[in-house]
């Protein structure tokens, strides 16, 4: 009977351990996967040729540098946009905002994160390119610009959230002692809030560059996807994500194809990069890793 | 001093608010004004009657119905897949695991919750087409795109799942302990069922996560034109893509009209899932309220 | 395990939430269907479509056809671009794949395919309708195609600069219209570039200052074609030989053709091609049917 129970119990966990390593492997072969069907590439086009030359298969080229520096500029503008955007938010909510108006903030916010992207692309291709067309009156107003608008209105409200989880994390009594010294809300701010929550805040740009590097759909849909190298905001780019959904299509023995998994590849370890900087971020923190889900 | 200071904060927090009040408004009012009048009747079963489509009689081919159901195909199948790894890896880190395996799989998971969905997509397709060369069947289907799929939403489930548990009350699994019940036991009768609002709540977020992927499905088997699959080695169509599709490549304003539709109808569906995980959180905060 | 549970589902996937109104209305009785159809009675199956874009007015309005006469053939569409069709049946991923292009000798030997030309058609540059400018010579248009010209004043239109969109590498359009119209000059990589005829026209119809080419099929009000030498791309114009960036439209099986080694729905829908109302469907969807 009791080693019944035993066995029973040594059961489930060996169902549990394996459902966890099947998770754990398939993980680690989708990276597996990549190099695998990369390396025949590597074997013709050295990594220096592939990281340097410009984009012409009909020439016989079959450099990826111009995306990488496509997604470098959607993804930094957009954090560029959407830090200071979320910060003010946090601030907002957190500080300023009379109570009911900042539950309310609170919940647009909350809604916003579960918006698909795909229609924040729809969106964009019919309502923000022709207005970026037609106020800069130069380009096609699929570029940079577009895109990154449009991805700081994505991941802003993860941004803010994450903000405002770590400003509630401080210490009520730190707050309190300032306002008993007749502190200002700046004065609070600066000196209390700010240095409080920075890793908080540093986690939430970490977050959301990650999301900004992964999406797809909006820079597909209105970065315009021209090969080559950006010198203005309003240039048409390329991202890495959007040149594997665009040559997806292609004759997959070609070497076309072949660089979607160097793009792969490049995409998965930035983002490995990002995860073990969040995590080395909160190494010393005995708080669980922030939710990244929406 | 002091004062300008706090002055400028005031106007950059409020400017920051409208901002971003302002854009999702504008968002939401062209989204809405667009496609109100493209939600009729038609839109969903195109010429073909209800009846007759949904008897699967006859196929529809110029609405949304092949759309729809391949997307809620899709998303229980997810389930399906992604639910018992989910369920049992969430449970091995919260109850089973040590320290170092719990470190080493935490780290993994997030590099997984890290991996940009198109590279999962890629993932897919390549399986595929490897496996293809054994299983001449095998080509880029709703079986592989739910596969796929799973594979991205398993992390949300996995975090949810743990973090559910490892947040009850240690009393809990005192007092259980202190009935005698094993561990197996107390994880069944008492721990996971504690903890099935919030995992719940992890589940529909997955849900909303699988239903308005576009990247992955788009690599793994969703077509423009496929009516509703009859097995899970079918070409389907989806909500998503078939956004994407029109917003790119609509031929006329009908279509574009249709576009529209699509996108308030998925908009609707994430927006009722959403509602649905933030009413279980309220009610387990309530729930853990009242425990302490 | 998990697989078997996973494929006993199938069965429960099909009897979804369509299943309770199924059961009531079984007896409607499905309408009897012209002699065109014939051909597919008695057929049951998936056919799976995919490759050519321009092909994809026509495969979606015969499939509908098909589907609507017989319930129990399934077929899919799927874009992708010539490239993509011509591997894609090649490999057996699908059972048809179409090609913008003739597939070339070292395709066709590989793989041993099977070509089946049921239409001509020219590939038009298209403007904006708003767009002064609707002649262009071929000089002034690989200038512009190369990027050498930047600016519609440099060809007596306004002082705006041109928005070049071009397709990508695996499309057939791409290379005829690199091929006989640019003659092989460079196409600048600032080109926009979009995955399919219908993107194409999509895009251009809603940029005031672009230009590209799509598929003669494809011109309608929406664009503005551009004469090219003093030669408006159109239907009477391919027709007569006037207009010269002409090839023809592939659909590509496994196995060649003349041998009829083609399976029954594949068979049957090529056939469906070259019928008298296939032909109807061809020309009515702007392209000029051709004879086997």
């Amino acid at each position: 009977m009791k080693s019944h129970v035993k066995r029973q119990a040594r059961g489930s966990r060996a169902l549990f351990f394996s459902a966890t390593v099947v998770g754990g492997v398939l993980t680690l072969s989708i990276f597996a996967f990549m190099v695998i069907l990369g390396l025949p590439l590597f074997s013709t086009h050295s990594l220096t040729l592939l990281l340097t030359q410009k984009w012409a298969p009909d020439q016989g080229l079959y450099g990826i540098f111009s995306f990488i520096c496509g997604t470098c500029a959607v993804v930094s503008l957009s954090l560029l946009v959407a830090f200071p955007l979320s910060l003010g938010n946090a601030i907002l909510i957190h500080l300023i905002a009379p109570r009911r108006l900042a539950r309310f903030l609170h919940q647009v916010v909350k809604m916003m994160t579960g918006i698909p992207t795909v229609i924040y692309g729809f969106v964009g291709i019919f309502f923000l390119v022709p207005l970026v067309r037609e106020w800069f009156s130069r380009g096609s107003g699929m570029s940079i610009l577009s895109a990154a608008l449009l991805l700081a209105l994505l991941i802003s409200p993860t941004m803010i959230l994450v903000f405002l989880e770590s400003f509630a994390a401080i210490p009520v009594s730190h707050i309190r002692a300032l306002e008993a010294l007749g502190g200002t809300r700046r004065q609070k701010l600066v000196h209390v809030i700010l240095p409080g929550a920075r890793t908080g805040i540093m986690t939430g740009l970490l977050l959301a560059s990650g999301r900004a590097l992964g999406d797809t759909m909006i820079a597909l849909m209105v970065a315009g996807n021209a090969t080559a190298q950006p010198e203005s905001l309003l240039d048409s780019v390329r991202t890495l994500t959007a040149h594997i959904a665009l040559v997806m299509a292609a004759d997959f023995d070609s070497i076309e194809f072949k660089t979607i998994f160097a793009c792969g590849i490049i995409l998965y370890l930035w983002t490995a990069i990002l995860t073990l900087s969040l995590r080395h971020l909160h190494f010393n923190s005995t708080k669980p890793s922030h939710d990244q889900s929406f | 001093m002091t004062r300008v200071f706090d002055f400028l904060l005031y106007i950059f927090a409020w400017i920051s608010g409208l901002i971003l009040v302002g854009a999702c408004g504008t968002f939401m009012v062209f989204l809405l004004t667009q496609g109100l009048p493209a939600l009729s009747f038609d839109l969903i079963f195109g010429s073909t009657g209800m009846w007759d489509a949904l008897l699967l009689k006859r196929v529809v081919s110029d609405g949304l119905l092949p759309a729809i159901v391949g997307t809620f195909l899709l998303v229980f199948l997810v389930l399906l897949t992604a639910l018992p790894f989910g369920l049992g890896a969430g449970i091995y880190l919260a109850e089973y695991a040590g320290k170092r395996s719990k470190s080493f799989f935490s780290l993994i998971f997030d590099l997984l919750a890290g991996v940009p969905s198109i590279v999962i997509g890629l993932f897919g397709f390549s399986l595929t087409i490897f496996l293809h060369k054994h299983f001449t069947f095998l080509t880029p289907c709703l079986l592989i795109s739910a596969l796929a799929l799973a594979l991205l939403v398993l992390p949300y489930l996995i975090r949810s799942t743990q973090m559910a548990l490892e947040e009850l009350p240690t009393s809990l699994r005192l007092t259980a302990a202190a009935l005698g019940a094993d561990q197996a036991t107390t994880i069944r009768f008492v721990l996971l069922p504690q903890a099935a609002a919030g995992i719940f709540s992890g589940i529909i977020l997955a849900i909303g996560r699988a239903a308005e992927d576009t990247a992955v499905i788009m690599l793994t088997g969703v077509v423009v034109s496929a009516g509703i699959p009859r097995s899970l080695f079918n070409s389907y169509e989806a909500l998503p893509f078939y956004i994407y599709y029109m917003a790119s490549q609509f031929s006329d304003q009908q279509e574009l009209q249709q576009g529209f539709g699509a996108a308030l109808i998925l908009l609707a569906i994430c927006g009722l899932l959403f509602t649905l995980a933030w009413l279980i959180r309220k009610k387990i905060t309530a729930r853990l309220l009242y425990h302490h | 395990m998990f697989w078997t549970i996973l494929k006993k589902e199938i069965a429960t996937l099909k009897c979804s939430v369509l299943l309770v109104l199924l059961i009531f209305f079984t007896l409607f009785n499905s309408p009897v269907w012209a002699e065109p159809m014939a051909d597919f009675i008695g057929q049951a199956g998936v056919l799976r479509i995919s490759g050519g874009t321009a092909h994809i007015p026509v495969m979606k309005e015969v499939a509908k056809l098909i589907m609507q006469a017989n319930p129990d053939i399934q077929i899919s569409i799927a874009g992708g671009g010539s490239g993509a069709g011509i591997k894609q049946v090649g490999e057996g991923l699908v059972d048809i794949g179409n090609s913008g292009r003739r597939p070339t000798d070292n395709e066709i030997k590989k793989y041993g395919l099977g070509l089946n030309r049921w239409a001509f058609d020219g590939v038009g540059v298209i403007v904006n309708r708003d767009n002064r400018v609707q002649a262009l010579t071929r000089a002034q248009l690989q200038d512009i195609f190369s990027g050498r010209l930047t600016n519609w004043q440099d060809v007596g239109g306004l002082d705006k600069e041109i928005a070049v969109f071009t397709r990508d590498e695996g499309s057939g359009t791409r290379k005829v219209f690199w091929k006989k119209a640019l003659a092989k000059k460079v196409i600048t990589n600032k080109a926009l570039v979009v995955v399919s005829n219908g993107a194409m026209k999509a895009g251009v119809s809603h940029n005031p200052y672009a230009i590209g080419y799509v598929s003669v099929g494809y011109l309608d009000k929406s664009v503005a074609a551009v004469a090219l030498d003093g030669v408006k791309p159109s239907l009477e114009t391919v027709q007569k030989g006037e207009y010269t960036v002409v090839r023809g439209l592939y659909s590509n099986t496994k196995g060649t053709a003349a041998k009829g080694d083609r399976e029954g729905l594949t068979k049957s829908f090529i056939d469906f091609l070259f019928s008298p109302t296939g032909r109807e469907i061809i020309s009515r969807k702007g392209l000029i049917p051709a004879s086997r």
